[in-house]
């Protein structure tokens, strides 16, 4: 067993190198089919993310006008308060609403101090019992003359979900194609190391080597350009990390910083088992059409 | 199983009883109405019956698209015969499973007119592929390379390449791949065919040693002065059928 393992990646590691330009070809696809894949994988599980939080924390606002005083508040409080839709009720007043903002954005945090007054109003925002409620929840706030405007998160939260839907159909069907496009590369590249070994081969199956030791080293060969692959495009990854990471907080400013971690995990385990399930498909498929017997 | 004690089979290996009431050798090969009949139509063996004890020493001799080198193909299972058996030491071959096949050709030593050899490796490594290829393990590989290496003359050249090598040589080391499993039968298609009549006769002693040696050796040959000067059995095929088996007989039909 050890011989046979010693045997197949020696032979596979050996294939690899002896059409090494074949082999760093269909290397660099994989790393480009990758690279699409973590990149919508990402993009993804970010917008996910966002989602969540979003939909989880808040699901009504209420936007205040300037004019509002503390005994409207206090009013409008206890109203929703006796409302069994409204079950969780966040008042934010200007000023939290302005650190808020500062918090989110530190790059602006300056220009805000060195505006005249606080352009940001203050706002309720409430969770709902149900999404259905959210009608009655409106149809109140809007009757208060403290409230200048009501916005739905939930029709934020379904237009964003038509967007992730969209991505992730189109980013699939691309990745479709590319990946059967990779596949297509492997098979020929492992085709390829078939033919360059016909010889070995005839003399294999005559002196008696079981089909194992004929096959396998192939499917290695296959494994390899998926794991080095894998192993390139991490590291590329690993790279644009730090940019990548700066992008996506400014991009989804509301995602916790801790999620990246494990999307970040997540993206490694699945662009190594993506690369290397490919590559042995794909000798899989070339030696079964070819060594058949 | 490679790796094992030096070859000799001087007592029939395949000794023992066929049905447990009397102590007669299995045969080392078995041709039983084999008939081989291509996709194409084209009949390769019709009717062959020959049965090659073991120990035994057959020339198969027989004008080209006679059927020597189907019969070969069928001994080895390469293909399945169209109708009859062919038995190995008693084996069916058209009964054993996808796993077996490979375990058998290890009992089958076999050499070709073109030695099939790997240009990139050298003596030594043509002859350790055969084990690798089956799983030996290193340690065992090297003492038994290096034994059959002496028993074909080849210890001082199996650092050399085949290119580097004189014909003879070649087909020595390919002798020597095809000993490195001990195989019971030795079968050799047209060794002779690239050599020239010195070489030749190097080869053909080589054989006769290792038929010595107790291993059944079946050859195949168009080389008539070697067949005739040797007196060995002589299994002659033409059109696919047998159409001469003698004992201790001449390339061409003496009567």
């Amino acid at each position: 067993m050890l011989a046979f393992v010693a045997f197949s990646l020696k032979r596979a590691w050996q294939g690899f190198w002896r059409n090494s330009l074949m082999s760093l070809a269909a290397t660099a696809s994989m790393v480009l089919m990758l690279v699409l894949l973590s990149g919508l994988v990402i993009l993804l599980s970010g917008l996910d993310a966002t989602l969540k939080y979003v939909e989880s924390e808040v699901e009504v606002v209420a936007y205040l006008k300037d004019s509002a005083t503390a005994q409207d508040v206090n009013v409008l409080t206890a109203d929703l308060k006796s409302m069994p839709q409204v079950i969780t009720i966040t008042y934010i007043s200007k000023e939290q609403a302005l650190k808020n903002f500062q918090q989110r954005q530190p790059d602006v945090a300056a220009l805000v101090d060195a505006l005249p007054s606080n352009p940001l109003p203050a706002s309720f925002e409430m969770g709902l019992r149900d999404p259905s409620d959210y009608i009655d929840v409106a149809t109140f706030l809007r009757g208060q003359s403290a409230v200048d405007s009501v916005q739905d998160i939930k029709q934020t939260v379904n237009q964003m979900l038509t967007v992730i839907n969209v991505l992730r159909t189109g980013g699939i069907a691309v990745l479709g194609i590319v990946g059967l496009t990779v596949l297509f590369i492997i098979v020929n590249t492992i085709r390829l190391a078939v033919v360059a070994r016909a010889g070995e081969i005839e003399v294999m199956r005559l002196v008696g080597a079981s089909d194992a030791f004929i096959r396998w080293p192939f499917i290695f060969e296959g494994a390899l350009v998926g794991l080095f692959g894998a192993l390139i495009t991490i590291g590329l990854l690993l790279l644009v990390q730090a940019p990548l990471t700066s992008l996506m907080a400014d991009f989804f400013n509301v995602l916790p910083v801790q999620a990246s971690a494990i999307v970040g995990q997540n993206v490694a385990l699945i662009v190594i088992a993506t690369g290397v399930g490919i590559g042995v498909l794909g000798s899989y498929l070339s030696i079964r059409s070819y060594l058949t017997r | 199983m490679p790796g094992q004690p030096p070859i000799d089979r001087r007592q029939p290996v395949g000794a023992g009883s066929v049905t447990g009431t009397t102590t007669e050798a299995i045969p080392a090969l078995v041709l039983r109405g084999v008939t081989k009949t291509y996709p194409n139509g084209k009949s390769a063996l019709r009717e062959v019956n020959l049965t090659v004890p073991a120990g035994d020493f057959v020339f198969l001799v027989g004008p080209s698209g006679a059927g020597k080198s189907t019969l070969i193909r069928l001994v080895i299972r390469e293909e399945l015969a169209t109708r009859g058996k062919v038995l190995l030491e008693g084996r069916d071959l058209a009964r054993l499973n996808h796993r077996e096949v490979p375990k058998i050709r290890r009992r089958i030593g076999t050499v070709f007119q073109d030695f099939k050899l790997l240009p990139n490796k050298s003596v030594r490594d043509n002859v350790a592929f055969a084990l690798e290829v089956t799983g030996t393990s290193g340690s065992r590989i090297k003492p038994a390379v290096e034994r059959v290496l002496r028993v074909v003359g080849l210890s001082a050249q199996a650092d050399q390449r085949p290119s580097e090598l004189s014909g003879g040589e070649q087909q020595r080391t390919a002798i020597a791949r095809a000993l490195v499993h001990d195989p019971h039968l030795f079968i050799a298609d047209e060794p002779t065919g690239n050599l020239d009549p010195l070489i030749s006769w190097e080869i053909i002693q080589l054989l006769l040693r290792i038929n010595e040696m107790g291993v059944t050796v079946l050859m195949a040959t168009h080389n008539a002065e070697v067949v005739t000067a040797l007196r060995k059995r002589v299994v002659a095929l033409e059109d696919g059928r047998v159409v001469r088996d003698e004992t201790g007989a001449a390339y061409h039909r003496e009567d």
